[in-house]
């Protein structure tokens, strides 16, 4: 199964396209980009496509240097339950 | 079909290591005791680790060190492990990962979304 | 444990922080998620002088040894989810448990930022740094033969271990253009910043340009005229007028759709070829990974000489939060040996705080040998990483003088 489409985000496959037109459309910051299309929200938490989200939002909206665009939420890597209560399995 | 380096010009031979054997969807494998659950697999020529739960479309590692769990499978009941960074145990069952049975982009194709 | 420091990586920042501070005879934990220790150092094989190599697994292996000796506790495949400061302890949440440390370093390194090229989803496409673990490491082929997408100072070193393993790379060769390939996608802006290293990259690539192009006539005579099957480093072609347009592949890779490109990186229709490979490498470089460190609350600066987003810190290698400190990658990307050299000052400047016999002469020394190992690298990521550095020192300035008044 082929799959033409240009993913940016992997996990949640997002397209360049989706974000490309999105970000135009709204001429919105990384972040709601982000909460836009959920490109940076699946499994891996952004670590993969989150410089080229970014990028994505800075063409339409110039970047603050002082400020990371892409917030980084806990936990940054999926926990269980079971590691979470400290049950032993 | 890759094949592991037995012997390599600057970091010489491979050392002897004991085999342990695992399962991928219930096919028999081979592997290092210790090397990482990914490596065992794409020495047997297995590249393909799951699918998007979505969209069914193939995945395998990408990283390769843990960062991007494009190669997580079930190991031992335990879903979402990252073959890239498991060691292989003898015995281990690995089944690789699968579409859910109703997808989301199902639901907004069906509603106009 | 809470009287032990704890560090987070175990690459080389974070092995040579922890030997420096276990020879001070402080207790020290290091956590990290991977099956080894050595980090990003264990994939390294290059030849430095002829017949002198880099060996990273013999350079990780002779750290661990040391770190051993000195009774420097590990806790491998060990995923710290979340941090915070509670009291006077930084508390990690790993999948091993609980962690609590009043003293503790951040050397997370770097993570891969990719470009996109259709079906690179595809299984049998990674990151040539995970070739680069699969052939080194592991010693599993990533494949019979492939394609590289990106050229730069990492992907050929790379391409030439891929080499020395014998694996077949077909070609090293830039991403089609798009809005996320602007200067990697650009034959000029590609051969030009593969010429601004050209006196310290080991590539025979970067000899053969630097010999005809001085001037910007001759780079664009040379781009134009470039051969269009590549010129050969190590027998692997380097297509700097070529692109990827398309990785192909059932269910997974079978080859990858290459184009002719003009020199502004246009491609030039009707050029597109079609060449069978079974693996493809995205080499789109490095970025910091400072994640627990921004859920630590450190300030952030987007500093592009740096790699992009890096915590606020100073040569000391400490941040602005008490008992937080950062070495290696996650300050801005360079080669290992500078990891080494930051990992120690900053086990110099925790130890000192820890009441140990460390001088301020010593740290001062040991932030020199960063400075003279830069100087002296034999690769550099980014051609102004000192700019980069500088800039970094005149934040931290600016911030702590507000600070103080």
């Amino acid at each position: 199964m082929q799959n033409k489409t240009m993913m940016v985000c992997r996990c949640e496959e997002v397209s360049f396209d989706e974000l490309v037109k999105t970000a135009s459309e709204y001429n919105c910051s990384a972040r709601e980009l982000k909460l836009r299309t959920r490109a940076g929200m699946g499994y891996c938490g952004g670590r993969t496509c989150r410089t080229m989200v970014d990028q994505i939002a800075h063409i339409y909206q110039p970047r603050s240097n002082n400020d990371i665009s892409l917030k980084y939420q806990a936990p940054i890597r999926p926990v269980r339950f079971a590691d979470l209560g400290e049950v032993k399995s | 079909m890759t094949e592991r380096i037995m012997s390599h010009p600057i970091l010489g031979d491979l050392p002897h290591k004991e085999k342990v054997s695992f399962t991928f969807d219930d096919q028999l494998y081979e592997a290092y005791k210790g090397e990482s659950l990914a490596a065992a697999l794409l020495a047997q020529g297995i590249r393909t680790l799951r699918v998007h739960e979505e969209t069914g479309h193939p995945r395998g590692i990408y990283c390769n060190i843990g960062h991007c769990f494009e190669c997580r499978v079930n190991i031992n009941g335990l879903d979402g492990e990252r073959a890239c960074i498991t060691p292989v145990t003898e015995g281990m069952v690995v089944k690789s990962g699968k579409a859910l049975p109703t997808t989301v982009r199902d639901w907004r194709k069906h509603h106009g979304k | 444990m809470g009287n032990k420091v704890i560090i987070i990586g175990a690459g080389p920042a974070g092995l040579s922080a922890a030997i420096t501070l276990a020879e001070k005879n402080i207790g020290v934990v290091v956590i990290d998620e991977y099956l080894y220790e050595g980090g990003r150092l264990l994939g390294q094989l290059y030849e430095e002088t002829p017949n002198k190599w880099w060996n990273g697994i013999a350079e990780s292996e002779r750290l661990l040894a040391r770190a051993k000796e000195l009774n420097v506790e590990f806790s491998l495949q060990t995923s710290v989810s979340d941090l915070e400061k509670i009291d006077q302890d930084w508390v990690l949440h790993t999948n091993k448990g609980v962690f609590h440390t009043k003293q503790l370093l951040l050397a997370t390194g770097a993570a891969e930022s990719p470009f996109p090229i259709p079906g690179w989803t595809l299984p049998g496409v990674m990151s040539v740094g995970a070739a680069q673990v699969m052939t080194n490491v592991h010693r599993v082929k990533p494949g019979k033969r492939g394609v590289i997408i990106g050229v730069n100072v990492l992907s050929s070193a790379i391409a030439m271990e891929l080499q020395i393993a014998d694996v077949q790379v077909a070609a090293i060769t830039l991403p089609a253009a798009n809005l996320l390939t602007i200067n990697s996608s650009n034959p000029l802006e590609v051969m030009n910043s593969l010429l601004y290293v050209s006196h310290m990259a080991p590539s025979p690539l970067i000899k053969i340009g630097s010999k005809f192009m001085k001037n910007e006539i001759l780079k664009k005579l040379g781009i134009r005229f470039y051969p269009k099957d590549g010129v050969k480093m190590w027998g692997i072609p380097i297509m700097l007028r070529k692109a990827v347009i398309e990785i192909v592949g059932k269910d997974q890779v079978e080859g990858v759709v290459l184009a002719t490109v003009n020199i502004d990186g246009s491609i030039v229709p009707g050029s597109e070829k079609r060449i069978d490979v079974d693996f493809v490498c995205i080499a789109g470089g490095l970025y910091p990974l400072a994640e627990l460190a921004s859920l630590a609350g450190c300030p952030f600066h987007y500093i592009e000489q740096l790699g992009g987003f890096v915590p606020l810190h100073n040569e000391q290698m400490e941040t602005n939060l008490t008992g937080l400190h950062v070495a290696g990658n996650i300050t801005g990307i360079e080669g290992a040996k500078v990891a080494l050299a930051q990992g120690k000052v900053a086990a110099l400047t925790i130890a000192s705080k820890l009441g140990a016999s460390v001088t301020q002469i010593d740290i001062q020394q040991a932030i020199e040998n960063v400075e003279t190992t830069r100087a002296n690298a034999h690769i550099q990521f980014h051609p102004e990483v000192l700019v980069g550095r500088q800039k970094m020192k005149e934040i931290w300035a600016q911030t702590l003088s507000h600070t103080l008044s």
